[in-house]
């Protein structure tokens, strides 16, 4: 049984019994890994209201023997509360916590991926991000867990991909004309929303248009959960409280 | 060898949330213990339960009236029928008509929206209370969500929905709980707490 200490971001949690809470966190130092928060729905003082989904927080655990660590108590470094003062921000918050909860894994560090999670959210928080600072996120997030997805040029032959590229997330990404033979899965997408997304990724901070947007969250949320292996909960949510 | 009804026993009161595999033993062999009688209330009980208690067709709270009517809090004249206060779930309801301070009646969602879990609009009463607003003449809906991410996010939905129909919508305080500790309280909670202060 060993207690550490380690700066984390409350990814979600799932009650146990009558009074405890299992919590997701992803921490710096460890990646992520799941805490057993005994009396956390009961205890006023232990944990007060700390255990939300996003909080960073600095964690004190304890190893047990099996997967699940004890959470001993936290000390909240920000809570990220303004977030809750808008539903789209609240939406956008809790979908970056899941896409951050599948694309970590267990005991593996990933200081860019957690650093990119904090500033996202203090963005949020500070009311400084716009639609558009979603896709950056994204793109970012799936970068730094080596999922990056190739918008330029065709990721099969490196030529560039033209005015009717095809987008296969099973190879990669985008894909020119003359390989689209090759990618029978791939679907269409419109030269302007590669266009988009390759600049996004090259670093470029301008806003997109709402359409463009749209055309763009759409081919990322078909390469994640390809590679997810299922779409994520928060974006069906997104879709259905009509917020991007 | 325990005998089968003995198991078969022990494994339906497993599955009672908050109860595990050696409390529900413990609640078989007190069942067994006690008088016949009260293990056949016990089961009358729970059969009536599940034969007569239904949803309001109205604000889904539980009554136990004949199918299609309404429960005690909508059928009540002194309530006032202008102020509809929304709450998650039964428990809720039941804390707040424990104040006696609230005198409207009451709407419940049955869940709050829940972006990880996978539970949207579509999956709670929104709909019901939407349609509602066109048969009543309410002027005022109180969410009474948790003050959690959840319960936020469900709140600002209404607001968007209810907002535009012409209906005031306003949200329980937040804060310092009475008898609560200020050393204690999370960075949120006094923000908010300040955010709210009022005038002595």
């Amino acid at each position: 049984m060993e207690r550490f200490a380690d700066e984390a971001l409350v990814l979600g949690t799932v009650d146990f019994g009558d009074a405890d809470r299992i919590v997701t966190l992803f921490t710096r130092g460890h990646g992520r890994l799941s805490a057993f928060a005994a009396g956390a729905r009961k205890s006023k003082k232990r944990f007060a209201g700390a255990l939300e989904a996003g909080t960073h927080l600095t964690a004190r655990l304890v190893t047990t023997h099996g997967d699940t660590c004890r959470l001993d108590g936290v000390d909240v470094i920000r809570s990220f509360h303004h977030v809750r003062d808008d539903l789209a921000h609240i939406a956008r918050a809790l979908y970056c916590l899941e896409l951050c909860r599948e694309l970590s894994r267990d005991n593996q560090p990933n200081d860019a991926l957690f650093d990119a999670l904090v500033h996202y959210l203090g963005l949020l928080d500070d009311k400084k991000a716009g639609p558009t600072s979603l896709i950056k996120f994204e793109l970012d997030a799936l970068q730094y867990t080596g999922f990056m997805p190739h918008f330029s040029p065709c990721a099969l032959c490196g030529q560039p991909t033209g005015d009717r590229p095809r987008f296969d997330p099973e190879h990669g990404g985008v894909v020119c004309a003359a390989c689209a033979p090759r990618v029978p899965r791939g679907v269409a997408a419109r030269p302007e929303v590669v266009d988009a997304l390759a600049r996004l990724q090259a670093g470029e901070r301008k806003p997109l248009p709402p359409e463009l947007r749209a055309r763009s969250r759409e081919l990322l949320n078909l390469f994640i959960a390809h590679h997810l292996g299922r779409k994520l909960k928060s974006v069906e949510f997104m879709e259905q409280v009509g917020t991007d | 060898m325990t005998p089968d009804a003995i198991n078969r026993l022990v494994a339906q009161l497993a599955k009672l949330p908050g109860i595990g595999e050696k409390s529900a033993q413990r609640l078989a062999f007190h069942v067994l213990r006690s008088p016949p009688e009260y293990a056949r209330a016990l089961a009358a009980a729970l059969i009536e339960v599940v034969d007569r208690v239904k949803l309001c067709s109205r604000c889904f709270s539980l009554h136990d009236g004949p199918e299609g009517t309404f429960c005690g809090f909508c059928n009540d004249p002194r309530r006032d029928e202008r102020l509809v206060c929304v709450v998650e779930g039964i428990a809720d309801e039941m804390a707040i008509e424990r104040t006696r301070e609230f005198k409207g009646r009451y709407h419940v969602l049955h869940g709050v929206l829940s972006p990880l879990e996978g539970v949207g609009p579509e999956q709670l009463r929104i709909k019901e209370l939407i349609l509602r607003m066109q048969d009543t003449p309410i002027e005022e809906v109180i969410v009474a969500t948790n003050p959690d991410v959840e319960g936020e996010a469900t709140a600002l939905y209404l607001t968007r929905l209810l907002k535009p129909i012409g209906v005031k919508v306003s949200r329980l305080a937040q804060g310092i709980p009475m008898g609560g500790d200020l050393e204690y309280a999370d960075q949120a909670t006094l923000a908010r707490a300040l955010a709210a202060r009022r005038d002595l």
